[in-house]
């Protein structure tokens, strides 16, 4: 649900960058989404679609990069690539662990004229 | 057609608005507790037994994000407690700038601030209100496996909470499981044991928030 409001940003972001380099239509925003965040993509483009009518986003579509989460043991100093989020290294089975990625929600770049 | 580089977050207004609440709030050199927790798991009676404890030596303001209504800040309000109810209407969590709605009725300087956010363990864990820290409440009824099934607040609140231990005899809960879930999201939690509704093991905790609250003066 929280999607709605956080795609209203995403719009708003685009079109203020559009505005930025004389873009006056947005045709792809470059999406990083973090493994580690609660934003889902299907409910992202779900959004999208309702609110980019009558913007400079009203052509445009987003093109998701999902980062994988990535952590590193502070004790054996290994990184590692984990499917979910249980912090625990998978070498030595210690939690003291840094999330290095995964937490990414930005936008990368836009295309458009 | 060009592509050109953006490099910014969708959350970025959000997250200057919570800076700026966040720079009011230590000028007033408050303690700002942003609490997070399930519908139904005790963030309001929790609220109510910091309340008692610190009202005579501390001044405590409690900042209530509903959806509708005024049901909490009512029950607070008994207390003696100065409340700012928040109502988010169709948000399933606070943001920054809904919390920034309570800074001009602020009107004295408050050693605690208490956000009691909207109730919901995946929503208000992405959204920075301005608060020194997030505290999870966790209940037995829950379940202790809610922390690997909501990690990412685990992952961020530096305070765990685990109320309704009272209920233990009658659910399936272990206290155990629970703490190494809450540890494999975060490895430095703080973790209490506590029953709001007897009031077990709040001595431990009220200790902590004391030297939080003393450290906050310190730096101020």
């Amino acid at each position: 649900m929280h999607e709605f409001s956080v795609t209203k940003s995403l719009v708003d972001l685009c079109n203020a960058e559009a505005e930025k380099n004389n873009f006056s239509r947005i045709y792809k925003i470059h999406l990083k989404v973090g493994r580690f965040t609660g934003f889902s993509p299907d409910s992202i483009s779900f959004y999208f679609e309702h609110l980019k009518p009558n913007t400079k986003c009203q052509d445009a579509e987003i093109i998701f990069d999902e980062v994988p989460i990535r952590i590193k043991c502070t004790d054996c100093g290994k990184e590692n690539e984990i499917e979910e989020p249980i912090l625990v290294c998978p070498e030595c089975g210690k939690m003291t662990i840094e999330v290095i990625s995964g937490r990414e929600f930005f936008v990368e770049s836009i295309e458009g004229e | 057609m060009k592509r050109v580089k953006v490099l910014k977050s969708v959350l970025v207004s959000n997250m200057q608005r919570a800076r700026e609440n966040r720079r009011e709030f230590d000028r007033m050199n408050s303690l700002v507790i942003n609490i997070i927790a399930s519908p139904g798991a005790g963030k309001t009676s929790v609220i109510e037994r910091i309340v008692e404890y610190f009202k005579k030596k501390r001044k405590i303001l409690v900042i209530e994000g509903d959806i509708r209504g005024q049901v909490d800040s009512k029950r607070l309000a008994k207390l003696g407690v100065d409340v700012i109810q928040i109502n988010t209407v169709t948000e399933c969590h606070l943001d920054a700038f809904m919390t920034a709605q309570a800074l001009p009725k602020i009107d004295k300087k408050y050693n605690l601030i208490l956000i009691e956010n909207v109730g919901n363990l995946v929503c208000p864990a992405e959204f920075e209100i301005g608060e020194d820290y997030k505290l999870a409440i966790l209940s037995t009824p829950e379940g202790d496996d809610k922390p690997l099934k909501y990690p990412l607040l685990f992952h961020l609140a530096k305070v765990v909470v685990i109320n309704k231990c009272d209920l233990l005899p009658y659910v399936d809960f272990s206290k155990k499981r629970a703490k190494k879930n809450v540890l494999r999201e975060n490895s430095k939690a703080r973790i209490f044991e506590v029953s709001a509704k007897t009031g077990d093991g709040f001595g431990k905790f009220y200790s902590f928030l004391e030297k939080e609250l003393n450290a906050k003066k310190k730096k101020g």
